[in-house]
């Protein structure tokens, strides 16, 4: 998929894309088949060639009531070091052809709450993807391998 | 009453055998249900799912990758 934010969009925002996060494929269906409800997100989440994992706000994993599997140590761009809890989530890219994620690990951390984005997808997503950024056009490109 | 944190029962079961499964299970995901070891797995969404399948749907359940040090992710 290809977007052209414009150049003064890209370089204030950064390049986002939407994405719908929901509890894992195996228990939606499991939990579906005995008649329990459950609410698929949609987000914006910043594409963060910094960010080792792929991290949510807090509130989402509650909203979706991920289920948590991990507690992991982050440390940030100013230092601070905590542990955090792990969920296990469904991520989705609606209205492009990227492959979505049936099961994956997300960390639930608070730092990222601005007006732009509320996730981070880290390089555990972008391993799966080749990255275009073009700067001077304000172009985004995402191919899955 | 103070609730304990999600997953230390798990944790304390990993920290106990992590020594020896670094010999024989280093970098595999091993997937425990209280304190009972459910097995290991090449990857997270093997392992979750293994996990899904001893516990049942919502109930909490380690998913740890095995290492000698725990890793630190940084967030940039």
């Amino acid at each position: 998929m290809k977007w052209r934010p414009n150049p003064s969009k890209l370089l204030l925002e950064g390049p986002h894309i939407e994405m719908l996060i929901s509890t894992t494929r195996p228990e939606f269906e499991e939990g579906r088949a005995i008649g329990l409800e459950y609410q698929k997100l949609r987000v914006h989440a910043l594409i963060d060639t910094g960010a080792s994992l792929t991290v949510i706000n807090p509130q989402i994993a509650s909203t979706c009531k991920l289920l948590q599997t991990d507690w992991n140590r982050i440390t940030t761009v100013g230092g601070m070091a905590d542990r955090f809890p792990a969920y296990a989530a469904a991520i989705s890219f609606p209205g492009t052809d990227l492959p979505g994620f049936d099961v994956i690990r997300v960390v639930a951390c608070p730092i990222i709450e601005q007006r732009f984005f509320s996730c981070l997808i880290g390089r555990d997503i972008l391993r799966k993807w080749f990255l275009t950024y073009d700067g001077p056009n304000g172009e985004i490109e995402i191919r899955a391998s | 009453m103070t609730q304990e944190p999600i997953l230390q029962e798990e944790l304390k079961v990993f920290e106990l055998h992590k020594p020896a499964w670094l010999q024989t299970h280093l970098g595999e995901f091993v997937v425990i249900v209280g304190s009972r070891v459910v097995g290991f797995h090449v990857n997270y969404e093997s392992a979750f799912k293994a996990g899904l399948s001893a516990a049942g749907l919502g109930n909490n359940f380690l998913v740890k990758q095995v290492y000698a040090e725990e890793p630190v992710y940084l967030i940039y």
